[in-house]
């Protein structure tokens, strides 16, 4: 607990909280089943390098990986209602597509029907890639809206993160989709910090034993 | 060049309409391989060796049962926007042949009419629902 | 398919002639097909052949309006004809037919339902003149029906084209018989628009659509500062570029500004917008580049101090002695809007030598072929006879295409090209250079008397001058009579009234917009009334009733309102209905909104009740179209961004940052229509000036906020 002392301020957490990160912990280490347990992990650079459960590191990679989670160009997909959001501000997305079962759109209104497999060029054209999408209808994964404890735990319950296990979290920090938000179309930001510095950040959240937050 | 301008200006079937270039209005709505694409951000390449069809080509005889309740329903009034709302509103009944408002608002939310004959769009495809289950059209 | 070339027809010459791909007909459309034909014209507006065919010309172009089927209607309806056997053909300003090609001022009914319907029963009746002489018979003894004479007596029948050469040798009687009323097929029974089979199948040919052999694309890059002249470009890299034949500067005249932009043709439209991309430009900004929005709304604020020029004066509002609690004033403020058709503007053009030929979508082909001091011979320096027409179905008005500074600029663009060429403006294009609904701050004052009776009522507009934007010899030293429209004219009866204007300088494009300053100054007149019926404790209706004691069509339509729209039954708990009404030039309508409140400030428009008043009516089908387009369309004005300027530069661009209303946001109307035989009125215009007023006092009613600036945001309350 010193090293976490240590970086408190950095992370703004109050002491009264460090008692509750020890309780987190120890729920999210009797969970069973639990996601984080290394020995599972089939990924090269987890069998390559020792790692280590470290609620501190963990979380504090997770503290940044939040930050990228929270920007518009991913939160936009990942809306607390069934239609995606748009823009900077992330506003609700004009004509109010909706999420449809598959996360892909309904009727007339698709979302490949208008997102290409590229962005379309142009300032407010639609950003394009082959998969664009939103999580499906019954695994919504919503970002809009949550703590960092709940996007943490969120995460790594497979009943929630669209039944991934580890090794699918990991491979996720490198899908086609989560780096298009790193090639987001004329006139739009990026998420605050380098593709390489998130799946940095991602890696070690997980493989430090995938901790969350504690709840505010 | 998008679907949209080689459509007009190179094939020169014109129902199919420009109104924003950005996806916004859905003027430009095609068929492509069955879906309502918006032809004016779709590039050519998307559509090489794929079936598209304009409204032109909807139906033999503008009797597509949601053509026959736009007639029925007197729903246009310059008429420029209805290429595009007609071929989202055929999609909306082929998956869903019996939409309530709500599946209507969320087909249709993406074609704009400045008209404003929405009231009658959704009269329309209510009518045009009853005709394709009757086996009209 | 037959199709008909206008042309020949006007000269009567007959003979084979190439049919015009412009041509519609109710049966459908073809192109390019030819026919011999010989006809006879019976007045501009008929033409019938010895065929049978029978062809009537619509004089006021198609915009969404209606004037396809309601014009065509009033001549057959007298004519004894169907909608179905006939031809309806758009008109390209030729001279035979009028100086009264031109739709606005939802003038085409109003100003010509009788006039139409006289051209018809004059035709019908050198039709039964002719049949009862080659019969041999009393005139008296034939009828017509259905294209054809018949004699009752022995049931013997001509049809019109087989009396074609009698016919036509008879004069026109210039005061025909009426038909009653109560004998209308067509007239006052919903009918079907012939248009519209051609709107569902994409065939229906829009300006837009017109190709023209070795036709080539223009895209035009103008100031995006206001104001802002050319100074120099090089169009090197753009030219570079394969496809691209030419770029050159081109003069487009906007009301009375003039301005200058580059324009680029090529073989695709595509390659000129790519190729307009890569143009260097210089514009000379100096002086407009600061130009704010916000600034400008605050030096309105302060001329409201001003007296300005007086519109209308009952009694003297001066030294009433009014106790203060009796007084009320507030200031309205409206935003500038753009009109938006759908179709954005374009128009083909083709100069050879002295003559140009132009395909367009217009609102006033009289305009465009005319000799006016103000018409488009003027413009480009052709004589009018050198200019030909051809007119389209209109992708969408609203007063933006009785404008021709579109036309003037591809005119100016095909001078200095070999070929035909087709200029589209973008959306953007169409957005960011106007011409806009000015916007109008409204300074409102009234007074009780001590016995609580309204006595007093002031309303001042402060506004830039849509008159000075478009006619260069206006006189600015008078009321622009325009801004003040409807204000002095209320039926209110309000002993002391007086309404004035104060203009402001201004220097950007100004243009009529779907029901001009009335869609303005009505929402702030008729809230105000609201506010004071407030101030007086009394029910909205119940108020505007008591200043309406003699009989006035305001008093017919508000009490039938009433009861239409169930005012007096109570409404649940977070909802709240609203009224206003507005007569104006173009008509007089009224509304009653009801709205739901909801827990999270946000307000639902729930349904609207709509009575307008028309004295009579043509379709009926087609005037609740058109009440429920109105209000959609009024209901983006009141609650969506308007325009609005910052660095000299329209801030707005398409539509996901001026945004139009789509189908999810619709309320529900029931519309009731009056046409109790009372002075005709129009159906296009008068749907939207009593709504944004009559949703801001329903929003009043649901939570007591007032709201006295459009646009207003329906999510935060």
């Amino acid at each position: 607990m010193t090293e976490h002392s240590g970086n408190k301020t950095r992370y703004a957490l109050p002491v009264s909280m460090v008692a509750v990160l020890g309780l987190m912990v120890s729920i999210l280490t009797g969970m069973g089943s639990a996601p984080m347990d290394l020995r599972d992990a089939t990924d090269s650079e987890a069998r390559s390098e020792s790692y280590k459960k470290d609620s501190i590191q963990s979380v504090k990679a997770f503290l940044e990986v939040y930050k990228v989670l929270m920007s518009p160009r991913c939160m936009n997909c990942h809306p607390a209602g069934d239609v995606p959001l748009q823009g900077e501000d992330s506003h609700l997305h004009a004509m109010s597509p909706q999420r449809g079962k598959d996360g892909k759109g309904v009727f007339a209104m698709k979302c490949s029907n208008c997102h290409q497999a590229s962005n379309t060029p142009g300032l407010h054209t639609p950003p394009g890639h082959p998969d664009w999408h939103l999580p499906p209808a019954d695994m919504k994964m919503v970002f809009e809206g949550r703590t960092p404890h709940q996007l943490a735990k969120q995460l790594m319950d497979p009943n929630q993160n669209g039944r991934k296990t580890k090794e699918q979290l990991l491979a996720h920090a490198n899908d086609g989709l989560v780096l298009a938000a790193w090639n987001p179309g004329e006139g739009r930001s990026t998420p605050p910090m380098s593709h390489e510095a998130f799946s940095k950040a991602w890696n070690t959240w997980i493989k430090k034993g995938g901790f969350a937050p504690p709840a505010q | 060049m998008p679907l949209l301008w080689a459509i007009r200006d190179v094939i020169g079937l014109t129902g199919t309409k420009y109104g924003c270039g950005v996806a916004q209005c859905g003027a430009c709505v095609v068929h492509l391989n069955g879906e309502a694409v918006r032809s004016c951000v779709t590039k050519v390449s998307r559509a090489e060796g794929q079936k598209v069809v304009t409204i032109e080509g909807l139906s033999g005889n503008n009797d597509h049962p949601v053509q026959t309740a736009w007639q029925e329903i007197d729903v246009p009034q310059c008429g420029y926007c209805h290429s595009g709302q007609i071929m989202s509103a055929a999609v909306l009944l082929r998956e869903n042949p019996n939409p309530s408002d709500e599946d209507i608002d969320a087909a249709m939310s993406g074609n704009i009419c400045r008209c404003g004959t929405y009231l009658r769009i959704r009269k329309a495809i209510h009518l045009a629902a009853e005709l394709q289950q009757k086996g009209k059209g | 398919m037959r199709r008909i070339s206008r042309r020949s027809f006007i000269k009567n010459t007959g003979g084979a002639s190439l049919a015009l791909w412009l041509g519609i007909s109710t049966k459908g459309f073809a192109s390019q097909t030819s026919l011999p034909t010989e006809g006879k014209r019976f007045t501009p507006y008929i033409l019938v052949e010895s065929n049978g065919n029978i062809s009537i010309f619509n004089t006021k172009p198609e915009m969404g309006q209606g004037t396809f089927q309601s014009i065509p209607a009033l001549i057959a309806e007298e004519f004894e004809v169907s909608l179905e056997q006939i031809t309806i053909l758009l008109t390209n300003g030729e001279k035979e037919l009028g100086n009264g090609q031109r739709a606005g001022g939802s003038a085409s009914i109003r100003n010509n339902y009788t006039e139409l319907r006289k051209v018809g029963a004059s035709a019908k009746e050198v039709f039964i003149t002719a049949a009862s002489a080659k019969w041999a018979v009393d005139a008296g003894t034939c009828y017509a029906e259905y294209g054809k004479v018949i004699h009752q007596p022995t049931n013997r029948s001509f049809t019109y084209g087989e009396l074609v050469e009698e016919a036509s040798k008879l004069e026109l009687p210039k005061e025909p018989k009426l038909k009653d009323p109560k004998d209308f097929k067509i007239l006052g029974k919903p009918g079907k628009r012939p248009d519209v089979p051609l709107k569902t199948s994409g065939k229906a040919v829009f300006g837009i659509d017109v190709q023209v052999p070795d036709m080539l694309y223009a895209s035009v890059e103008r100031c995006p500062v206001i104001g802002g002249t050319l100074k120099n470009f090089d169009a090197q890299e753009a030219l570079k570029m394969p496809g691209v034949e030419k770029v050159v500067a081109v003069e487009r005249l906007m009301g009375v500004y003039r301005t200058v932009g580059v324009a680029v043709v090529a073989n695709t439209y595509w390659t000129a917008l790519q190729a307009r991309k890569r143009l260097k430009i210089e514009w000379d900004t100096h002086g407009f580049e600061t130009f704010n929005s916000t600034e400008y709304e605050t030096q309105l604020r302060g001329l409201a101090n001003e007296e300005g020029l007086p519109d209308n004066t009952l009694g003297s509002v001066e030294n009433l002695n009014l106790l203060p609690q009796n007084t009320l004033e507030a200031l309205y403020e409206t935003p500038m809007v753009a009109h938006h058709p759908l179709e954005p503007m374009n128009c083909v053009a083709q100069v050879q030598g002295e003559k140009v030929e132009i395909w367009t979508s217009t609102q006033v082909p009289s305009t465009i072929t005319g000799s006016g001091a103000n018409d488009l011979h003027k413009h480009i320096g052709f004589a009018p006879d050198n200019i030909k027409l051809h007119a389209t179905f209109i992708g969408g008005g609203f007063g933006r295409r009785l404008n021709i500074d579109y036309i003037i600029e591809a005119v100016n663009v095909a001078k200095q090209v070999e070929k035909p060429v087709k200029v589209i403006w973008t959306r953007e294009d169409t957005t960011e250079q106007g011409p806009f609904r000015p916007m109008t701050f409204s300074q409102l004052k009234g007074g009780f008397s001590e016995d609580g009776k309204l006595i007093a009522f002031q309303h001042k507009v402060i506004a830039p001058s849509y008159l000075e934007a478009v006619r260069a010899d206006f006189d600015k030293t008078k009321v622009d009579n325009i801004m003040v429209e409807g204000i002095g004219e209320q039926a209110y009866e309000i002993p002391n009234l007086k309404t004035s204007f104060v203009r402001a300088d201004y220097h950007v494009p100004l243009g009529a917009w779907r029901s001009v300053t009335s869609s303005t100054v009505a929402f702030a007149h008729e809230c105000f009334i609201d506010e004071l019926a407030y101030l007086a404790k009394k029910d909205p209706m119940d108020f505007r009733l008591e200043l309406l004691s003699k009989p006035s069509d305001t008093k017919r339509v508000l009490e039938k309102l009433r009861v239409f729209s169930r005012w007096d039954t109570p409404l649940g708990p977070g909802k709240g209905r609203g009224v206003a009404q507005w007569e104006f030039f173009a008509g007089l309508c009224a509304q009653v909104v009801e709205v739901s409140f909801r827990p999270d400030k946000s307000v639902v428009v729930d349904k609207v009740f709509v009575v307008i008043d028309l004295g009579e009516v043509v379709n009926p089908d087609n005037v609740k179209n058109q009440i429920e387009g109105s209000i959609v369309m009024a209901l983006g004005a009141a609650v969506k961004p308007g325009i609005t300027l910052g660095n000299g530069r329209v801030m707005q661009h398409n539509f996901y940052d001026n945004p139009l209303v789509r189908i999810n946001e619709v309320p529900e109307v029931e519309v009731h229509i009056l046409a109790d035989g009372g002075k005709v009125k129009g159906v296009g215009e008068p749907g939207l000036p009593p709504f944004a007023p009559a949703l801001a006092n329903a929003i009043f009613a649901a939570t007591g906020k007032r709201i006295r600036r459009m646009p207003f945001d329906l999510d935060q309350l």
